[in-house]
């Protein structure tokens, strides 16, 4: 097995790696073993406003991103460890357990005894602390793990929960689980000590691991797949054809506010603001200087302001419509 | 000759599956061999592709839609080579 050391904790350019990889068909497996700053990743046919927080994902700076692989939404930050195994498909049958089998054996040789659920999560004492997806690619498998150490659950909770009275749109859900840190049941002080553990007792498992090192033109490959696709917020937010979003929040003091939204591949096409609050706030000027705008709280703020600069809402305000329309 | 393209099985544990993309258009010129579709399942995404050449004359699933094994999912009209 080749193991590629990295540093990058920006989950875009480890999925590009991943990618560029299976691109060069060694023919052996590949593993990668990384962090990354606070980031969400969604699945590949997942919608954004349907899993994520993203008034509070960009109020905490938090990442979003998409893998190409599928399954739910997962939260990943410097506690977090994720592996990927790039290996050539044996077969086109869907198969997680030549992944799997190996994560349990050097889980088993740390001396915590870990489950495989049905969903191809690793568990601890029915608690979730490993989730797995794949995707194929030029004959190879891609596979992720993730690996929930000392991740921080509660940020996790809260960029994952969206507050919607209705949302349509075709897509993968999400199945939200309960979870635990490995840090609960392990001795060891922090995610690199456990990393490095992971990978000692991990080789002589696959009979000791030969580590490669991009050169500086193979970095620069790896740079344009990322640019190209993962980085690219067309990618992250432009998949979904259409979203209809219907929500209402009582603002003490401000009063009821109702929105009914549609996003269309990730723009703004659609807008009806109601309730009783207090405002000479002109719907139709809101309207129209929202609509065919990127649905982002990055790309919606800056028009709120400017709107209610000019005409303030009673005891609303822009921090509060950025978290009823993302949150 | 038209030919039912049917979605093949893929998994040992389940049937159903997500109808994510498609990877030809009506009209499109297909070789044995060229992705025709991508599914997800078991938090897994799988291309599809196709085992004849021909041109794609109908695609029958929806993008998003669900679809399970053995459905019919797209027509070819094989072409002989």
């Amino acid at each position: 097995m080749f193991y590629l050391p990295t540093n990058s904790t920006d989950a875009t350019e480890l999925f590009a790696l991943e990618e560029w990889i299976a691109n060069q068909a060694w023919g052996e497996t590949t593993l990668l073993l990384w962090s990354t700053a606070p980031t969400i990743m969604i699945g590949k046919y997942q919608d954004a406003l349907a899993e994520v927080n993203l008034a509070l994902a960009d109020q905490y700076h938090l990442a979003v991103t998409r893998r190409k692989s599928g399954g739910g939404t997962i939260y990943t930050d410097p506690g977090s460890l994720q592996y990927s195994l790039i290996a050539p498909k044996a077969s086109q049958t869907i198969d997680f357990s030549r992944f799997l089998n190996l994560i349990c054996k050097v889980f088993r040789q740390i001396g915590v005894p870990v489950e495989c659920s049905d969903r191809n999560d690793l568990l601890i004492k029915g608690r979730k602390f490993s989730g797995n997806a794949q995707y194929n690619l030029n004959g190879y498998v891609i596979h992720h793990g993730s690996l929930l150490f000392d991740t921080d659950l509660d940020t996790m909770a809260a960029a994952l929960q969206v507050d919607q009275l209705k949302l349509i749109s075709k897509h993968i859900s999400s199945v939200h689980q309960r979870v635990i840190n490995l840090k609960e049941v392990l001795p060891y002080p922090d995610t690199e000590t456990f990393k490095q553990q992971f990978l000692k007792e991990l080789n002589p498992l696959v009979g000791g691991l030969q580590v490669r090192h991009l050169t500086t033109t193979q970095k620069v490959e790896v740079a344009q797949i990322r640019t190209a696709t993962f980085a690219n917020s067309a990618f992250i937010y432009d998949r979904v054809p259409t979203t209809l979003i219907t929500k209402k929040r009582y603002f003490p003091g401000g009063g009821l506010v109702k929105l009914s939204i549609a996003v269309e591949h990730g723009v703004l096409s659609d807008l009806k603001i109601s309730g009783d609050f207090f405002s000479n706030l002109d719907p139709y000027q809101l309207t129209s200087a929202l609509l065919g705008r990127p649905f982002r709280p990055e790309q919606i703020r800056p028009q709120l302001e400017a709107i209610l600069e000019k005409t303030p809402i009673y005891h609303i305000q822009v921090d509060d419509l950025i978290n009823l329309l993302f949150g | 000759m038209e030919k039912e393209l049917k979605m093949p099985k893929l998994s040992p544990k389940s049937d159903d599956y997500f109808f994510g993309s498609w990877e030809k258009q009506v009209g499109d010129e297909v070789k044995k061999g060229d992705i025709l579709f991508e599914v997800e399942s078991e938090k897994v995404i799988s291309e599809v592709p196709s085992d004849y050449n021909g041109v794609l004359k109908e695609q029958r699933v929806e993008e998003g839609n669900p679809i399970s094994a053995g459905d019919v999912v797209a027509v070819l009209e094989v072409s002989d080579s």
